[in-house]
């Protein structure tokens, strides 16, 4: 697994996340290349349903990140991402997939040191686990 | 002579208040000057790590405002500018500006930092408090605004050593900088400005305790100020975030804070008053601090009152206690010392007198403020009068005016306080501008014309992809021609080009040109942060006639050549990746329209006390129409029951006057003993149903503030209601003024605070009882110095100006005797012969020993409760209460008289317990925020919001209660949700919930968020 | 006009739909009286070789019931693909691998050691599992190959159209029936038989608001029959799940348990239940969501009942 580089699909919000991710890049913290970064308003926009997705077409983990609990612009809707991610857990887990490969974190404007570090652990975390294995796809007669 | 009215304020001060004054005005129709004498915005605010009483990140709150005053059409940032001297009159003022230059061509930075980088000279970073060093090019911090670097004459070799002797020292930064920006022959420069109204928001400069030796502050390393722990905890301050002490970067285990640092202090600093935020602050930073290092702290904080106020505040002083385990500890400090490993000791005199000594790791003195330094000069420019403490005098009932006509001030330029009473005082100041400039409104802003939009809809995706080099920044590390080859071919991309600083002047015309000759109907830019820049890109494919939402960018120096710059390759691909992911999903995007809609120009004020009538007032002055509810059948609410204030002024005239004023305005409507029945609409248009004197109503309104005040609570200790002895503080008030006998009889009169206030069932301190109590006592003493009157209460809570008061109190003999929650006064009834004794007992602390009072009256200060009708107003404006049943802002720091919902405002004490000319400037604070909605005939909606397709919404309701706007509704009668789009802030919480993907954000849709899934995995 | 050559087959299924098109009663005679049933090996005796003798086309309409397990359902499924001018995924399984599919929680490995191996009826000393050929001295043996997974219809063949349900309603039934012989047949590769809103739209109960401080099983309480059973904490899938049915789990109080599958363009019935349902919980901190979460038994099982061959961590995508 040594030479395995996983992909990594992150969901930012807009207004903290996104923005600790930007302030990183202000500070040149120098962090793994393997996460590719969708934005979104709000990280109560993330449907499990994306994250399926993102497994599915070939993602070996998935970050969802926003604002601290308190903190989010819209009031409360990090409080969806804080009930929903930890079910979709569960049910990842009953598929079979490692929990470690999705991970939930909050993550400030303020906090490009604290975003730089979740990547470098969380792409090492992707990297010993290895790739995701997709399962079924295959046709049913050619496997036997 | 008669001068014409110009339709311009200028803002002085950068920090949260002026940027929030700015604001208001720019968003009411008047073209603002924001003056700065940094080089850039933000204020004390922007130092921050956390805000109390919500522990928000400071920045991630702060910094949304920064940026909207950064591009605001209507905004002029002027930065490193001073004001010169100031001619003319309310309406019509010239000021003169000194703008020292920067030596940095802010239209040409790109903020890429490659000067820092070079510049050889070290100097200490006054933004981390001089804990760690900055360049002398820089920029102040990294989220600031304007973003361009700025050299700092006072270090810059050339500046200092070369420019005068002609010689070419250093200039590394002028041959490293790629967008040529440095420019050396920027000369000093005197601007005259023409503005209507003049805004004063200068700040405070922190107390510098190194004068005050006991403390040891820059003797021994591990003393430090509170404002430099802000910048330990800030995770991008000079330790990222890591709890260090200067000494020997260990983490400390034990920290001391040091209360009243400069404040509270005659003898030493001269700062009689109370500096209002530092006990909050404290608690903050110890709760913060003991989170850093998971609870493996021991905190203590050294205090003489604890002075936890503010609305939430005393909720907060008990999670700081028993959740967090925070020591406070009432002391009087002698002194700190060295001890071993450079460990601190502190000496200090606990409440029994005892001497006592310990150690800590680090010791945070917890520092007053103090008027800004350039307050004095400032105040003599403008001609406005200073209070003695060097704040703002404001004249009475006036809070946010100062001695001149036309000049407001806001913020800590009037005297300490907190973020949301700078905010408050801020919009009351624009408000206050307002009112002067009321019929020159719109007439200095911006406006532009824009070309007719192309018809996009239906035609393939033409999308032109710019990938740009940002000089080295990206091209360094990223291969651009590369990304450049490989976007033109992926689906949909008719055009790619790389260019140098995608965000330059001539790239938006070349963008422009582009977009017309070959018929490109999608944009994707290559470049930096969509946060900053993305606004301007859709403004240049606006002014090419194409719809502003068919753009997308890909951050390739955020989120890559900055944070990959060691390995190229991967960048490359990486930057490769983010493109295709931004064509793949700009080919989705549809152009949105933002819908206009009529604003009924006029405002429903709920509530006819002194916050109600100063909102309607100042309203009624900007020319909008207002309906004034008021429950009973005559104005004024609590404030009928106040005489006199605590520094004497007239109540009771001013109170008079007012609701003459009120009641003689045409443009206000008072309907006495209304009761609403219904409100229906929304922001612009709500229409409010109801009943009055005058009969059945039916108002339309734009805008509604509710300013339905409180309640006295009716005490059950202290045997009020059982011997008429036992009176509340309004009582005795009322008792005082109108000369009664009991209180010419009387010789012990004895006040208890905190009654039913700090109390489980009622967690929150009514801020306003100790400086009342303590204005009675002196009224009391002044009429009968031999009279003795005791204090009995928990903590003194006479903040800002009013602990002169206090002061003054002791002065005059009244005794204050502290008390605790498990150890309250006994009041009760003694037979002595055949009197009737009302005897008072309490522990007197010192001696520790029971005291006994015969009382001839014992006045109560019980708390300020919530209004009663507030539950019922709740549901009527959809909007939020707190659990005590205040009503709840939409952000306690930066939104302080907003509702979550747009368009209904809040002020006075329905909000949270205050003081009169508190209640006054929310009020006024109201009424400005009021405007930014009636300012305009128009409300401009929708964009990149949600929706739902009622075909498919199967009615379940899940959505409903979702939306922090309440923006979503459901019609009950065809069972499905609606948004309503001038709500909707388009945070796709719904879209998210919504089962039968009925529910769709624009923009955000879920098969957008899929494509670029693919894109990103494939 | 000439009558129909209809065909009825059940592949990996417990029989239900065939009951469920028995279940139109009479109109069974109706049916009879516009189509031949060339093939229903639930109902009448069929051969292989029956089959394997039509010419391609001959059947103008195919009922597929049942998910495709093994070697067998595949080869008849593709046998019969070839036969029908119309192949339509009839019930659940056939569409999203239904309950069988369920089995996709575990690859056959695991599947064949529980049942062959593990189960405590099972008395197997030897560990002797099946196989696909076996010499015995009367010759040789087969038997159909079990695959890894269960598939759905669609993922061995191409389908034309889908009819969900476990099983789909009678009246569902009838109407597809008419529409077939009346040729006014939507696009292909519609469903047929379900509506484009979700049970809620014709769940009778009255709904409100939703928030659920904890989550009940069906037999932990007595739900109010006149409210949203969602809103009493008992974890209906109607708000996710295609119309079409008449509500007859909601009727008899019972929580809808999904079978008609997703709404249109939702593409992962679960996830978005999740995402869903997610958003009602009444609880704030990381705590309490977590002993909510509790309180749900089998969330995968329960939220991919019917759906665990199209579902995005284990399925194809369709």
């Amino acid at each position: 697994m040594e030479n395995f580089e996983p992909k990594i699909i992150g969901f930012l919000c807009n207004w903290c996340s996104y923005a600790g991710a930007d302030l990183a890049g202000v500070g040149r913290m120098q962090y793994p290349s393997n996460l590719r970064v969708i934005r979104v308003m709000c990280s109560g926009r993330v449907d499990p349903t994306f994250v399926f997705k993102a497994l599915s077409e070939g993602a070996d983990g998935v970050l969802i990140a926003g604002c601290h609990p308190g903190d989010c612009h819209y009031t409360d809707g990090n409080y969806n991402t804080l009930k929903r991610i930890p079910l979709m857990l569960k049910v990842l887990e009953q598929f079979g997939v490692e929990k470690e490969r999705v991970r939930m974190e909050w993550i400030s404007a303020a906090e490009g040191s604290i975003f730089a570090g979740v990547v470098k652990e969380f792409t090492e975390t992707v990297r010993k686990l290895g790739p995701y294995k997709r399962n079924g796809l295959e046709r049913g007669g050619k496997v036997g | 002579m008669t001068h014409h009215k110009i339709g311009s304020v200028m803002v002085i001060g950068g920090g949260v208040a002026g940027i929030q004054s700015a604001l208001d005005l720019a968003d009411s129709g008047y073209y603002v000057y924001l003056v700065e004498s940094s080089p850039a915005i933000g204020g004390v605010m922007a130092q921050l790590d956390k805000t109390f009483p919500t522990n928000d990140c400071s920045m991630c709150i702060l910094s949304p405002k920064l940026v909207e005053s950064g591009r605001h059409g209507n905004i002029e940032l002027i930065t490193n500018a001073g004001v010169e001297g100031l001619e003319g009159e309310a309406g019509n003022f010239t000021v003169k500006l000194r703008i020292k230059p920067r030596y940095v061509n802010i239209e040409k930075c790109v903020g890429c930092g490659v000067c820092a980088e070079k510049c050889p000279v070290k100097v200490p970073n006054e933004f981390n408090e001089n804990l760690n060093e900055r360049k002398a090019i820089y920029v102040k911090y990294a989220q600031a605004v304007p973003s361009a670097y700025a050299i700092d004459e006072r270090y810059c070799l050339y500046l200092t050593k070369g420019k005068e002797k002609g010689k070419d020292i250093c200039k590394l930064c002028v041959k490293h900088c790629k967008s040529d920006a440095i420019d050396f022959d920027q000369q000093e420069e005197l601007r005259e400005i023409n503005v209507g109204a003049i805004i004063v928001g200068s700040g405070l400069s922190p107390f510098n305790p190194k004068d005050m030796r006991n403390y040891g502050f820059g003797v021994f390393p591990n003393v430090m100020t509170s404002l430099q722990f802000e910048r330990l905890l800030s995770a991008s301050g000079p330790t990222g975030g890591h709890v260090a002490r200067p000494s020997d970067g260990k983490t400390p285990r034990r920290i001391a804070w040091i209360q009243c640092v400069g404040s509270r202090d005659v003898a030493k600093s001269g700062n009689a008053y109370c500096s209002s935020v530092c006990c909050t602050y404290a608690l903050k930073e110890a709760i913060v601090a003991m989170e850093h290092v998971h609870g493996r702290l021991d905190a203590t904080i050294f205090y003489m009152d604890m002075r936890t106020f503010g609305k939430d505040f005393e909720g907060y002083l008990e999670r700081a206690k028993y959740e967090f385990g925070v020591r406070l500890v009432r002391s009087r400090i002698y002194e700190l010392n060295e001890g071993p490993d450079n460990n601190i000791l502190i000496r200090y005199a606990s409440p029994e007198g005892d001497i006592k000594l310990e150690e800590f790791d680090l010791a945070v003195l917890s520092v007053g403020m103090k008027p800004g330094q350039d307050n004095e000069k400032l105040a003599a420019a403008l001609g406005v009068k200073l209070n003695k403490f060097g704040f703002c005098q404001y004249p009475n009932f006036n809070p946010v005016s100062t001695s001149r006509d036309g000049i407001f001030a806001c913020g800590a330029f009037q005297g300490p306080m907190s973020i949301p009473r700078s905010v408050v005082q801020a919009s009351a100041a624009a408000g206050g501008a307002m009112s002067v400039l009321a019929d020159v409104r719109n007439t200095m802003v911006q406006k532009q014309e824009k070309p007719p939009e192309k018809d996009v809809a239906g035609k393939e995706p033409r999308i032109g992809v710019f990938v740009c080099r940002c000089g080295i920044n990206i091209g360094s590390v990223v291969e651009v021609p590369a990304v450049v080859e490989y976007a033109g071919k992926l689906p949909g991309v008719v055009h790619a080009e790389e260019c140098l600083f995608a965000c330059s002047q001539d790239n938006q015309g070349n963008i422009k040109e582009l977009i017309n000759e070959k018929d490109l109907n999608r944009i994707v830019v290559a470049s930096c942060t969509p946060r900053t820049h993305e606004p301007m890109f859709r403004q240049t494919l606006r002014d090419a006639g194409l719809n502003p939402y068919l753009f997308e960018m890909a951050n390739i120096r955020e989120h890559c050549s900055w944070v990959h710059s060691d390995n190229s390759e991967l960048a490359t691909q990486k930057a490769k990746s983010l493109v295709k992911r931004a064509v793949a999903r700009v080919a989705l995007q549809e152009p949105l329209y933002e819908i206009s809609l009529g604003v009924t120009q006029s405002a429903l004020v709920v509530g006819g006390g002194v916050a109600g009538m100063n909102c309607a007032l100042d309203l009624a002055r900007q020319g909008i129409k207002v309906y004034l509810l008021e429950k009973d059948v005559v104005l004024g609410g609590l404030t009928r029951r106040i005489n006199y204030t605590m520094d004497r002024r007239n109540i009771r005239d001013y109170l008079r006057s007012m609701i003459e004023e009120v009641q003689g305005n045409p443009l206000i409507e008072i309907y006495y003993g209304a009761k609403i029945n219904n409100v229906y609409g929304y922001v612009g248009n709500f229409i409010t149903t109801g009943t009055s004197l005058k009969g059945d109503f039916e108002i339309n309104h734009g805008v509604a503030v509710i300013a339905i005040g409180g309640r006295e609570y009716k005490p059950v200790e202290y045997l009020y209601g059982k011997d008429p002895r036992v009176m509340t503080s309004l009582d005795l008030e009322e008792a005082i003024a109108g000369n009664s006998q009991m209180v010419e009889d009387a010789r012990n009169i004895v006040m208890i605070q905190c009654v039913g206030s700090r109390e489980p069932d009622r967690p929150y301190c009514s801020r306003v009882c100790c400086s009342e109590s303590v204005k009675n006592a002196i009224k009391l003493k002044e009429m009968k110095p031999e009279l003795n009157v005791f204090v009995l209460c928990r903590d003194m809570r006479t903040y800002g100006f009013f602990e002169g008061l206090y002061q003054r109190a002791r002065k005059m003999g009244v005794i204050f005797i502290k008390f605790t929650q498990d150890n309250k006064p006994r009041v009760e009834q003694v037979q002595e012969g055949a009197k009737t004794v009302l005897r008072v007992t309490t522990t007197e602390n010192v001696l520790n020993l029971p005291m006994v009072i015969d009382a001839d009256i014992v006045a109560l200060s019980p708390a300020i409760l919530a209004p009663e009708d507030g539950e019922e107003m709740a549901k009527l404006f959809k909007v939020p209460r707190n659990e005590e049943g205040f009503f709840l802002e939409a952000h306690v720091k930066l939104r302080p008289v907003d509702f979550n919902t747009d368009g209904v405002f809040m002020c006075g004490i329905a909000h949270a317990p205050k003081l009169i000319d508190e209640s006054i400037a929310q009020g006024k604070a109201a009424a400005a925020r009021a405007m930014t909605v009636l300012s305009s005939d128009n409300l401009v909606a929708g964009g990149a919001v949600s929706a739902i397709n009622k075909e498919r919404c199967s009615g379940c309701r899940i959505c409903v209660d979702l939306c922090p706007y309440s923006a979503i509704s459901f019609n009950e009668e065809f069972k499905y949700a609606e948004i309503n789009q001038v709500l909707c802030k388009g945070c796709g919480v719904c879209t998210a919930a919504c089962p039968t993907k009925a529910c769709s954000t624009r923009n955000f849709s879920d098969e957008i968020i899929m494509a670029e899934i693919e894109a990103l995995c494939n | 006009m000439a009558k129909l050559n209809l065909a009825l087959y059940w592949a990996s299924s417990c029989g239900g739909c065939d009951v469920a098109v028995l279940d139109v009663n009479e109109k069974i005679l109706d049916i009879a009286a516009v189509a031949d049933i060339v093939l229903w090996p639930v109902a009448v005796d069929g051969k292989y070789a029956d089959i394997e003798a039509m010419e391609p086309g001959t059947i103008d309409v195919c009922l597929f019931n049942g998910a495709v397990r093994n070697s067998e359902n595949e080869h008849i499924a593709m046998l019969l693909r070839e036969k029908s001018k119309v192949m339509v995924a009839f019930g659940s399984c056939a569409v999203s691998g239904g309950i069988p599919a369920l089995a996709n929680f575990k690859e056959r490995d695991e599947v064949l050691k529980r049942v062959f191996m593990e189960t405590p009826s099972t008395v197997n000393p030897e560990g002797v599992l099946p196989l696909t050929r076996c010499e015995v001295p009367e010759g040789t043996l087969s038997l159909p190959e079990f695959y890894k997974y269960v598939h759905c219809l669609d993922q061995v063949v191409e389908v034309d159209y889908y009819v969900p349900g476990c099983p789909p309603t009678p009246q569902r039934i009838w109407d597809v029936v008419q529409a077939i012989v009346s040729g006014n047949l939507p696009p292909r590769g519609a469903t047929v038989g379900a509506t484009e809103k979700s049970l809620c739209d014709e769940c009778k109960r009255i709904k409100q608001n939703k928030k659920v401080k904890r989550f009940y099983r069906v037999h932990e309480i007595i739900p109010d029959p006149e409210r949203c059973l969602l809103e009493q904490g008992l974890l209906c899938m109607g708000p996710v799940t295609r119309g079409g049915c008449g509500a007859q789990c909601i009727s008899a109080n019972m929580p809808c348990r999904g079978c008609y599958g997703p709404l249109p363009g939702v593409i992962d019935q679960g996830a978005k239940y999740i995402s869903s349902i997610g958003s009602i919980m009444d609880v704030q901190s990381p705590e309490e969501v977590e002993s909510l979460l509790e309180t749900i038994a089998d969330p995968a099982g329960t939220f991919y009942r019917f759906g665990m061959s199209t579902a995005l961590l284990r399925g194809a995508n369709r």
